[in-house]
């Protein structure tokens, strides 16, 4: 596959998505909405297929695709391998996918923080990436930065998890 | 170019808080007002800062500022610039502990084995200064946190009431009509009732006053610390020695330079937790805001009584007799090719302000004439360095327990002041106790760290002792669980003034116009390090009495890390620079008079906090800013002698 010259097909970025939203557990219509000004799921298609390759890819979809009718859940520690204690290359793959849908970032795979720190990743992906990290959804916030919300928002509790596009439909989620 | 140089009233040498607020009331009286300022212009947008910061792998206090990269990186190390390669290099978070390659200011670097001796006076040298600043249009408070508090009564007299370091030159009462200017100005959101259990360590306002907006609300945070402390009493001082009477612990909301409704045509603040590194909405005051209303000021023919001539850096305070009599300085610009060039220039004024930053100021006074110096018959110009050096504890409600919901809301909005004054400051520094919104941002480098533990299956953060690696719901619950519940309170120290604290121009770095750089010599002493040992006695029974697990660690060899009565610490900079230049009444001891005007050249004032005698238990730039209304009122009564 030519993957530098031409961008990549729909039906590729798709499963991707698709992919994606069970490796994250948000809604796979959060990650890539019909209305989509941002596009992020396309960049993060061709940004992760230009650092490993397309051979690297096509092996984590066509994975995912074998598998893409079990829960959400499951997909998710298949293809990440949480139980194994030696999780191969395409599982690393997966991390850095991961990590690049919650921090707007590349990490390169495999590569670990230490000292107390994370990570040093290769570089923000865009500024569109860094603000709309799935991690501040995940804590039921915005990015620092780049609030929402209006004054005084800070006095109360936020809303539910199931608001901030956390497909907590089939894992049993609060 | 041409060979006449246009002539001020008065010249000032740096374009943040003190420069501007002078100009800005100088302008006002109809002066014509020059400013010379380092650094490039300040952006029509912001825009442009905040796509650096959003960019920028380490969110830093520098993140959004010109000059650093920073956004790529090579084998894990984020790319910086060599500061001899810039025109206007600064200390920034990432350089502090690097070789002069990485760090513009030129000090020890830590061994990364083991900790500084202790000496035979109990005093740990050879630390690093940790505190950064800007070179740019509108200096270092464009990332102030906006922390607007007033000092104590007992702050600035030292001396009197305790017997230690020094009293300030000016009154309590004098005092409060300027920072009551000063808030006018940032427009601080607050409430005196609110503010009025302070009265226990000395907090007073005149009858009747009124803050210029009402308060921020308190976040979730602040409400959680300040239900789970209420009762809690601690002693003045450890090993019932000295000061042992019971202190109460208590939370109050914070005046902050937030906007609490709209002023100055600046919006409501929507609670971006970025105060620092920078408010995308301007919602904060900085220090922008007043060079706008500075440049608004007009003459009878409507040109701005203030000019502003940026990328431009003042290298020698010309002085003849006990006059200035001109300012050097050199206009610097890239070409197309990205090659320094800079060319010399001179101008003169009626009188002259040096407002550059209190380690700038006392670089330019000890660089001028010649390298041998001016305005320092005291011999106390870069001595008695200090900062606000911040201790740093965190911790994490239990999971039986409600979230505390951080990282929402500004970055702070209270604190315990309560434990700011008591006889224990004969004996050991004082502190204030911040409470911040930001989970473990500043402790643990969160969000990012705990999300790669749970995705790597490493345990950076501590929050992943059995190496987990999780993806899915599982992933969104754990991190959920986790950043809702975690916490930290950051200690500041009112640090004791040392003549060896010393910023000197370091013999062999310069930067990129070949100007030398600052050398630093810096320690802690016991009265600073005794405030660090009973301040973590404090943080760890507030965490006691709340019923949550505090995580402080520290360690060892490293930049910040420091030894006392056998327990290991780390300190981080506050980024309140002060003491370079101290004002008092007297020469002897002191480079400036009350009105920051210099005692041995009295047509030149050295202003900011490099003007504060001791470091005080108030966030400075308040201060500060009533300092300089000061320090404009005797310029303008100058300009009539």
């Amino acid at each position: 596959m030519n993957t530098k010259a031409t961008s990549a097909p729909e039906a590729d970025v798709q499963d991707f998505a698709n992919m994606s939203a069970a490796l994250t557990g948000f809604l796979s219509s959060v990650l890539k909405p019909k209305l989509d000004p941002v596009g992020l799921a396309r960049t993060y298609y061709e940004f992760a297929l230009a650092q490993v390759g397309a051979s690297q890819i096509s092996a984590l979809l066509n994975a995912f695709r074998a598998i893409q009718t079990q829960p959400p859940q499951t997909i998710a520690d298949t293809l990440l391998e949480t139980s194994s204690p030696t999780p191969s290359g395409q599982a690393l793959l997966a991390q850095s996918i991961v990590a690049m849908w919650y921090l707007g970032a590349w990490y390169i795979p495999g590569v670990k923080g230490g000292g107390g720190f994370p990570p040093t990743p290769l570089q923000i992906i865009s500024s569109e990436a860094y603000t709309n990290g799935l991690v501040w959804s995940a804590m039921q916030s915005h990015p620092m930065g780049f609030s929402p919300f209006t004054f005084g928002y800070w006095s109360q509790a936020p809303g539910p998890l199931s608001s901030f596009g956390v497909d907590t439909g089939n894992g049993g989620g609060q | 170019m041409s060979a006449s140089t246009p002539h001020y009233d008065v010249i000032i040498i740096g374009a943040g808080v003190s420069g501007n607020t002078i100009a800005w009331q100088l302008g006002l009286a109809g002066k014509k007002v020059l400013i010379l300022e380092a650094g490039v212009a300040v952006p029509d947008s912001r825009e442009e800062y905040m796509e650096n910061f959003y960019l920028a792998l380490a969110k830093t206090p520098e993140a959004p500022y010109p000059g650093i990269a920073g956004r790529t990186s090579v084998k894990g190390q984020i790319t910086q610039p060599n500061p001899g390669n810039l025109p206007t290099p600064r200390a920034t978070v990432l350089g502090i502990g690097g070789s002069p390659d990485t760090s513009y200011l030129v000090q020890a670097q830590p061994n990364g084995k083991t900790n500084p001796p202790t000496d035979k006076n109990g005093n740990v040298r050879g630390l690093q200064f940790s505190s950064t600043y800007e070179r740019i249009g509108g200096g270092t408070s464009w990332h102030w946190l906006g922390t607007s508090l007033r000092e104590l009564e007992n702050d600035i007299q030292m001396k009197t009431k305790y017997g230690v370091f020094h009293d300030w030159p000016v009154t309590y009462t004098e005092m409060q009509e300027l920072w009551a200017k000063a808030e006018q100005t940032i427009g601080v959101a607050a409430s005196t009732v609110q503010q009025e259990p302070l009265e226990v360590v000395g907090l007073k306002y005149p009858p009747g006053y009124q803050y210029p907006m009402g308060p921020i609300p308190m976040s979730v945070v602040d409400q959680t610390v300040s239900t789970g402390v209420a009762g809690l009493q601690v002693p003045g001082m450890l090993d019932g020695e000295g000061d042992t009477r019971m202190y109460d612990v208590f939370v109050t909301p914070t005046p902050q330079g937030r906007n609490s409704e709209p002023y100055q045509d600046r919006r409501v603040c929507a609670g971006n937790t970025n105060c620092i590194p920078i408010c995308p909405i301007q919602a904060k005051w900085d220090p922008t805001v007043t060079l706008g209303q500075a440049l608004d000021t007009t003459d009878k023919d409507g040109n701005s009584n203030v000019t502003v001539s940026y990328q431009s850096v003042a290298v020698n305070i010309a002085v003849e007799g006990k006059s200035v009599t001109r300012i050097d300085y050199l206009v610097w610009s890239r070409d197309a090719s990205g090659k320094l060039t800079s060319e010399k220039k001179s101008v003169t004024g009626k009188l002259y302000v040096l407002a550059a930053h209190a380690i700038e100021n006392a670089k330019l006074l000890l660089m001028s004439n010649n390298r041998k110096g001016i305005c320092n018959s005291s011999d106390q110009v870069g001595r008695n360095l200090m900062d606000h050096v911040l201790y740093l504890s965190w911790a994490l409600v239990n999971p039986t327990d409600d979230p505390i919901w951080g990282y929402r809301g500004p970055l702070a909005t209270s604190g315990i002041e309560s434990l700011r004054d008591g006889e224990f400051r004969k004996y050991r520094s004082s502190f204030r106790m911040e409470i911040g919104n930001e989970g473990w941002n500043f402790s643990s480098s969160d969000p990012y760290n705990t999300t790669m533990d749970y995705i790597q299956g490493t345990n950076n953060a501590l929050l992943n002792p059995d190496g987990q690696r999780l993806g899915g719901l599982a992933l969104v619950q754990k991190l959920n669980s986790l950043f809702t519940r975690q916490f930290r309170i950051g200690v500041m120290f009112d640090q004791a003034p040392l003549a060896e604290n010393r910023v000197t121009l370091d013999p062999t770095y310069t930067d990129g116009l070949g100007l030398p750089r600052p050398h630093i010599d810096y320690g802690l002493d016991p009265y600073t390090m005794e405030g660090f040992r009973v301040a973590a006695d404090v943080c760890s029974k507030i965490y006691k009495r709340m019923g949550v697990t505090e995580f402080t660690t520290t360690g060892v060899g490293g930049t910040g890390d420091f030894t006392y009565k056998g327990k290991n610490y780390h300190y981080y900079g506050a980024g309140h620079v002060m003491g370079t230049h101290r004002m008092g009444n007297d020469p002897a001891t002191s480079v400036v008079d009350a009105s920051q005007r210099s005692h041995d050249v009295p047509n030149l004032w050295i202003v900011g906090s490099g003007s504060f005698p001791t470091v005080a238990t108030a966030n400075p730039t308040l201060t500060l800013m009533g300092l300089a209304f000061k320090s404009a009122r005797s310029i303008l009564a100058a300009l009539r002698s």
